[in-house]
This record gives structure tokens, sequence and C-alpha cells, in this order.
């Protein structure tokens, strides 16, 4: 069973090391051990998210999430949650556009627990899916979309945006809290099927690291998941390809009750596990992250038009990556004169390129926001199985640091150049609407 | 891979495994030492984490400001990093990132804290630019303006989140009008508005100097010169050796009573009930950690086992106690401090009166009944187990040390509070909690709907309705 590679240090990785095996039924393992802490984290990815569900079902994925914490064969009602605490473990599980992912963070010598528990639900979940959890979690659903989106001010912002970034059928239009409709519309049967379409071992990968012992950790993964039957019944994704620009403005401005004006917008972006990716998350990082930032140096320092200003990245592998900038206007200005100035700036950037100062600071931090998440034996499963879901590859998680640290000025200003421009854009706009007018409707000018 | 033909086999179940031996862990002991300049030093090394952490404690409470300048210690904390004696603000901001580093400083009622992080190649620099920044601030006219502007802009963000301004209310109802407890941490727009550079730099001559600050210093420092790096830098920072001044106090008005801060057409109402209780220093501490998170630590304790996988009233309901300011029995001032115990979360606005109805009942049944053996057990298995991924990296450990620092604890206070957890039984746990949360001292804020929720919420007769404007 043990194949692949052996546990060799690389390059560049900081003295970490990850070895590979798969199991008959086609479950993928990555391994890493880290004995100075006696801490263990399974990670299991789940190759479906968001982009798999169909019209109508959207936020089908992660309330399927919800429905795996409900219990399995072997597992009673909230027991997975009950078990893992009760050994002085954390655990979670998160939904986004391309994977379903679920973790716990155990003591070392509670590990098999944490394979027990995932197995049983991989091999089992529907023995003891019913109506009542799916009700109960579908109510917890939607008030975690009031929570997080519909009852803070912006809180919709990123759904309006990557609807309008990707049109409307394409597989990333919509996000994966999905719409109150469609969370009221999903079945049990739709669960189920959800559930034997997309959740078999062949689908998922399995990490491990911290303080294990390699054999004896392996010897359990089989045990737990060997017998759990895989099935091809997963059908692909539909395609995210787009073209590399929008290839217009696109603009949408939302008159609703938030504290001040704001200019956000999304920029298609290089796919990730590209060059060019690590190449804009250097750009967006020089022109938008931190406080010596080209756009927080011009909007929040020197014109005061913005209370907040910056770029984030959110990097995709099935579809453009996304570039989403958000600034917060000060008091009294308007939208227009931060626009030019946004506009001033990416187009004074993709013209001169960055300075050697500029790619040094970018570098330095990309590099610490990498230690962060390799900081932990949860941040590295993480990681590891992301590069094995979407890359084929789990020993690139160990050099990625390095590739952002290969990055030269010239390509940094190229993916500038071609994609920070504004007929790659869908900018938002929000104006904000009188105490007094609360339910806040919305006027859409010329999107899409 | 099994061939999509073939039957469709069942998976073989096994027992539920036990667990294995478990391996010894303690929460780190650092070394504890003092600066010529009467600066207070706390290292410990934790091999492997290649970003270090590095917190600074100023005694600079929020008591301490002028009046009518709420709000200066804030905006202090933030010109820390607006220019020194060697960089401009934009010059001193680039230094950081060339270094990987991000600073952070904000005033609490504690005191002033500055948190650096940087990966542990680039410390010795990285602790030239945090020396710089206490040391020799520039608080040029400029920028202090700019950060009141800065902060002028952020307030009306912060009024509109519904949990923000859900704290705001609850300190206004709690705390008296003359405690600094019961206004904004960071200042109104009246006060906010008043502030200069020379009120600034007065805030920083008044309360910043080496020897009434703390630094705690926690990473993976191989290869580092650490006395050599502190030497040069934070050893360089000057300062006079004046006593702080004594904190008052912290008293509250726990009445029971609702405030709705009116939000019309909202989705959902946002829940915080809270009172003021023990602090670390009471013996109750451990007891009270313990029956909170019975109460509200998870979504299997009592109030979501209810109110989220029950009712689906809520995305997660939680109990919890926030020390608001400490100090030990043994200071001049004696023990003053006071946590704030508190329950919140959000609910649909139309459940909002039968999820109310609901937790009171938990609370009542919880008084009438107490907890379970078994439920005590779980919860001491879980705090106590899982410390050593809660401290896994150099941030956390620091962030505790500072913590107990600031409240005046021995430097052993969490490894002991892990003994005293495992021992403390169902009985005191019952106890700690039921005097925590009494259903009759609770001060209940809701940021919601009025027109929706206040007469529901009056039906349920668990104090005083007030409708305030959002």
């Amino acid at each position: 069973m043990p194949m692949g590679h052996t546990a060799t240090e690389e390059a560049g990785s900081g003295g970490l090391t990850a070895t590979e095996h798969r199991l008959a039924n086609g479950l993928r393992v990555v391994l890493s051990e880290d004995h100075l802490t006696p801490v263990a984290a399974v990670c299991l990815w789940y190759d479906v998210g968001s982009r798999h569900e169909v019209k109508g079902r959207t936020g089908l994925a992660h309330l399927f999430e919800h429905l795996m914490f409900q219990g399995s064969a072997q597992v009673k009602g909230n027991g997975h949650f009950e078990l893992v605490q009760g050994a002085g473990g954390s655990l979670n599980g998160t939904t986004s556009f391309e994977r379903t992912n679920y973790f716990e963070t155990m003591p070392a010598h509670e590990l098999e627990l944490a394979l027990w528990l995932e197995a049983d639900r991989m091999g089992s979940l529907l023995a003891a899916l019913d109506e009542e959890s799916l009700e109960n979690q579908r109510d917890v659903v939607k008030n975690e979309r009031r929570q997080r989106y519909d009852n803070v001010p912006y809180g919709t912002a990123f759904e309006k945006l990557t609807a309008m970034a990707y049109p409307d059928g394409h597989p990333y239009h919509h996000t994966p809290i999905g719409s109150m409709a469609d969370l009221d519309a999903a079945s049990l049967e739709d669960a189920r099927s959800f559930f034997r379409t997309y959740y078999a071992p062949n689908n998922a990968v399995l990490s491990i690291v911290g303080d294990i012992d390699p054999e004896q950790t392996l010897a359990w993964v089989e045990k737990y998941f060997g017998s759990i039957p895989s099935h091809d019944g997963k059908q692909p994704p539909r395609d995210g390809s787009l073209p590399e620009t929008i290839g217009e403005q696109l603009r949408t401005v939302v008159a609703e009750e938030v504290p001040s004006r704001a200019l956000m917008a999304a920029y298609r972006l290089p796919h990730d596990g590209t060059r060019e990716a690590d190449a804009a998350d250097l750009a967006l990082t020089i022109l938008g992250g931190g406080e010596s930032s080209r756009l927080y140096n011009r909007l929040v320092r020197r014109d005061r038009s913005a209370v907040a200003a910056g770029f984030g990245l959110l990097r995709l592998a099935g579809a453009p990556s996304l570039g989403w900038l958000d600034v917060k206007a000060s008091g009294g200005v308007e939208v227009p004169a931060i626009e030019a100035a946004v506009d001033e700036e990416l187009a004074r950037f993709a013209e001169e390129g960055p300075t050697p100062e500029e790619m040094e600071r970018a570098q330095a931090q990309l590099e610490r926001e990498w230690l962060d998440r390799l900081a932990t034996v949860s941040g590295r499963a993480d990681e590891l199985c992301r590069f094995a879901v979407l890359f084929g590859d789990p020993q690139l998680a160990l050099t990625a640091v390095q590739r952002v640290l290969e990055i030269s000025p010239l390509e940094v200003q190229a993916v500038a150049k071609a994609r920070l421009r504004p007929d790659n854009r869908a900018a938002l706009v929000y104006e904000p609407t009188a105490q007094t007018d609360a339910a806040g409707t919305e006027e859409e000018e010329a999107a899409k | 891979m099994t061939d999509a033909t073939t039957p469709v086999s069942t998976m073989e179940f096994h027992p539920q495994p036990r667990s294995g031996a478990a391996k010894p862990w303690a929460f780190p002991a650092p070394e504890r030492s003092q600066l010529p300049n009467g600066l207070t030093l706390l290292t410990s090394h934790r091999p492997g984490q290649q970003v270090v952490a590095v917190e600074v404690n100023l005694v600079a409470p929020l008591e301490a400001e002028p009046e009518g300048l709420d709000g200066v210690a804030t905006i202090m904390s933030r010109a820390l990093s607006e220019g020194t004696d060697k960089h401009t603000a934009e010059e001193f901001a680039a230094e950081l990132e060339r270094c990987g580093a991000t600073l952070d400083a904000h005033a609490d009622h504690p005191g002033v804290r500055v948190s650096l992080e940087v990966p542990a190649s680039r410390l010795p620099r990285a602790l030239g630019l945090l020396a710089d920044a206490l040391r020799a601030p520039a608080f040029p006219d400029g920028e202090v303006e700019r950060l009141v502007g800065n902060r002028l802009d952020e307030i009306p963000h912060e009024l509109a989140n519904p949990a923000r301004r859900a704290a705001m209310a609850l300190s206004k109802e709690l705390f008296p009008a003359t405690s600094r407890m019961s206004r904004p941490r960071q200042g109104t727009e009246e006060t906010v508005a008043r502030i200069d550079a020379a009120a600034v730099r007065a805030f920083y001559d008044t309360h910043i100097r080496p020897a009434t600050g703390t630094v705690v210093i926690v990473g993976d420092f191989t290869g580092v010169d650490l006395d050599a790096a502190l030497a040069d830098t934070l050893g360089a920072w000057t300062g006079s050796t004046a006593e702080p001044q004594k904190p008052s106090p912290v008293v509250a008005d726990d009445t029971g009573r609702v405030v709705i801060v009116d939000r019309p057409g909202a989705v959902q109402t946002q829940l915080l009930i809270g009172r003021i209780g023990a602090d670390r220093h009471d013996r109750v501490w451990p007891a009270q950690v313990l029956g909170t998170y019975c109460l509200g630590g998870t979504l299997t304790s009592r109030l979501d086992r209810v109110l989220r996988e029950e009712k689906g009233y809520t995305y997660g309901v939680r109990a919890f106690g926030q020390v608001l300011r400490s100090s030990a029995p043994s200071s001049p001032e004696g023990a003053t401090g006071a946590a704030m115990l508190a329950i919140s979360g959000s609910v649909d606005t139309a459940s909002t009166g039968p999820a109310l109805q609901d937790l009171w009942t938990v609370l009542r049944t919880l008084a009438a009944e107490g907890l379970t053996d078994a439920e005590r057990d779980v919860a001491v298995q879980n705090l106590v187990g899982v410390a050593p991924l809660k401290y896994e990296t150099a941030a956390a450990v620091a962030g505790t040390l500072a913590d107990q620092v600031e409240q005046q604890l021995p430097d052993d206070y969490q490894a002991q509070l892990y003994v005293r957890l495992a021992e403390t039984g169902t009985v005191e746990a019952t106890a700690a909690v039921v005097n925590a949360f009494p259903v009759d001292r609770l001060v209940t804020v809701l940021v919601g709907d009025a027109a929706q929720i206040a007469e529901p919420v009056k039906a349920l007769g668990i104090g005083e309705v007030t409708v305030v404007s959002g």
C-alpha cells in the first residue's frame, strides 16, 4: 500500500516533509510527522464545492456539510462534536467554491478516534440522515446566512461581486452560502443524492499531520477507511473557463442603509497553481496589502479620502481567481474621486512595475503569511489537502513560499498590465440611504 | 478502484477506539528578568515556532484618559507607529513590512497593548522598530490629525455593526455614567474630535515608560542572540520610574431589565445578556469557567442544544466570561477587578421572543437541577485537553502570558488553572454558573426591530423594557 514519495526534505520547505499513500478504494492519504507538540491534525477534503451545485439548489454543498455533523451509523446525533470535544479536540468543517473540508485537531493520543469518526460518516451517513435533522439544519444555515451576510452592512457585497465577475450560469456565479429560496427548496432526497454522488473515498484526500507514528497511523486508516466502497458516480463540475478579462466595465450601484459610501471591485485574475497567480498575489499585496501599500498610502494617508483601502485575492483553480478591492469612503467623499485615484494608481503600477523595495516588502509579507499557515498542524494538514486535491501533488504545499519568492518584478508588472485594467473590472458602488429608509432598495445601472 | 458494475459492498464497522496513552504537556513557564531601564521581560523559547510573537503591556488604562478626551489612549496607540525619530510614518510602515512583520497597538481598560509578529530571522530588526515606536514616537501634527479623522470615520461603521452596537449599549447600561467603562473604549465623535497631537504627547509623557512596562517574547530563538538584540533596542529606552495610578473598583447595576436598540427592518435580533462577576483572582474562577462552558461554551452546551440544534433559532449562542480589568488582592489597591459575564448570539427576528423564553428556561432549569457529572466530565476533558492545541503557536502563548501580566497574576497561573479545573467538581461548577447568571439579575440588550420584538419580549417578564433609537 505505501507508495511514492519518501520523506525527503525539499529545498525551501522549512524542514517539513510529507509522504503519500493510496488505499485500494482510491482514498489518497498524506502523512507529515512533527513531534514538537503532542497534537495531531486530521483533515479530509472532499472534491466537491458550490461549483458542483445546479440551478435551484445553491447552498446545497454547505447545507450538506452541516448534515455531516448530525450523526452516522455508529455516531448518535451530535456525537461527532461531543466525542471530539470530550477528547480534548477541536473540529469543524467549511465549504467553498471548490471543496468541502472537515478537520479535527486532537491530542496525539486521541488520533484514532478522529479517524474512526471521519470514516463512519464517509461510509454510513445515510443510515442516520433524516428529515428532522435536515429541517433543523436548514433553519441553522438560514440563520447563519442572516448573521454573516444579510444583517451586516455590506454583508452581501461579495455575493454581488462574484455574480458580476462570473456570468449567469457559470459554476462560480453564486457563493457557497446559497439563496434563501434554494435553501428552502432543498429536500432530503437532494441531500441523499448529493452524498451518493460526491462522498466517496476516491473523491477525497485525507491528511494527518503532527505527533504521529506513520506506520500505526496508516494501519488505522486502512482499518477504518479501507472497506468503504468507492464509486464513480461523480460528474465533473461544469466548465469554469472564461475569457481572461471581463471585456467591459461592469458597474452596479446599490442604495442601502450602510454607514458610508464604498467602492468595491472584482478583477478576474490567473488561475491558482500558476506562476501568474503568484505574481498577481504580489501585485495585489504591493497595491493593497498592509499599511505601506500604494492604495493605502494614496487614499488613506495622502488623499484622506478613505477610512480603509485594500486588495484581497481569492485563489481559484477551476475558474479565474478573483482580486477583490474594498475601499470605504471617508465622510463626505464621493466615489468618483476615489475611483479616479484607484485607476490612476493601477495604471501607473502597470506602466512602471514594482520597485525593488516593494518586491522585498511584498515577498516578506507573503512569506510570513505562509509561515503563519504552516505554524499549526491543522494549517499544514489543510494546505497538504489543498495541493493534493486541486493540483494533484501535496508536496507542492511545502515549496509554495519558495515559488512566491522566485517571481520577478517583470512578471508582477505583466500580470498587472494584463489584468488590473478597467475593462476587467466589475465595480460595486454603495450609496447610503437615509436611516429611516430601512428596507433598502437595489438599483442596477449597467449590470451584466 | 471498485468496478462500477460490481454490487455495492458495505463498509466493515469497528467499535469506537479507546484513547492511547496521553503524552505530557505543560503550559510553558516563561523566564522572567528585567532590563537595566526597569522594563520587565518574559521570554519563552518554543522550538519550531518560526514566527516570533512579542507582546508589550503598558500601564496606561482608559481610566487615566483626561476628562472629555475619551479615545486619546487609542489615538496614541495608533500614533506610535506613525513616525519616530528615525523614520516618517510611511517609511516606518515600509520598514516594518520589509521585515515581514505586523505591528498592532490598541488601548483597553487595563492599558495599552502593542503586538508584534515577525519571522525569527528578522526579529532583531523588528525589535529595533518596536523600540523606536515606544521610545521616540514623533507624533507629527499631520499624522495625529489624520488618525483623528480616520477614527471619526470608523465610528459610524462600528455603530452599524449589530454586535458592536450591542456591546456599547450594554456597557452604557451596566456601569455608572461616571465610570469610564460606561463609555465606548475608543471614544465618541464628540471626544475624539477634541484630540490633537499635544493631547497625545501629554498622555504618552504621563503614562508610557519602561519601568512600568512588560515585554513578552515567545518563539523559536535558535540562532538569535536575544540578549544582544534586546540590549540594542528596548534596552535603549529610558524614562522615569513614576508609580502607575491606582485603579478604581469596577461596579455595575445588574437589575434585570431589557434595552432594545431599534433597527427597523432587521432580519435578526442581536442578543447580549450580561452582568459583571468574579475575575481570575477569585477562587471561584475555575468553577465559573467550567460551569459557563457547560452553559454555552460550544454547540453541544445547554444553550445551543436547545436554541440551535433543537429549534434552529440561531447559528450559535455562546456564554463567556471576559476579564475587564483586574488587580491582585495583594496589590496596594487590593482586588478591584471584574469580568464581564455574558451570553451573546443572534436569532431571526420572528424567533426573538421564543428564543429568549427558551434561554431563560435553560437558566432556570440549570438553577433548579444543576449540572450532571457527565457534563462536568466532558467539559473538564475539553478545557484541559485542548491546551496543547490552543497553545501551539507563539502568538497564543504570548497572548496568555501578557494577559497574566496585565491582570497581575503569577507567571504559572495558566499552568495551575489546568490543575484546578481538573479538581473542580460538579457541585462547585453548578454553584458558580448559577451564581454567575442569576435569572433576575441580567441586563438584556437586543439590537433589532422594536416594532416586531418589543411586545413578545415584554410578555416574558424578564424586566422593564426600554426602546432606544439605533
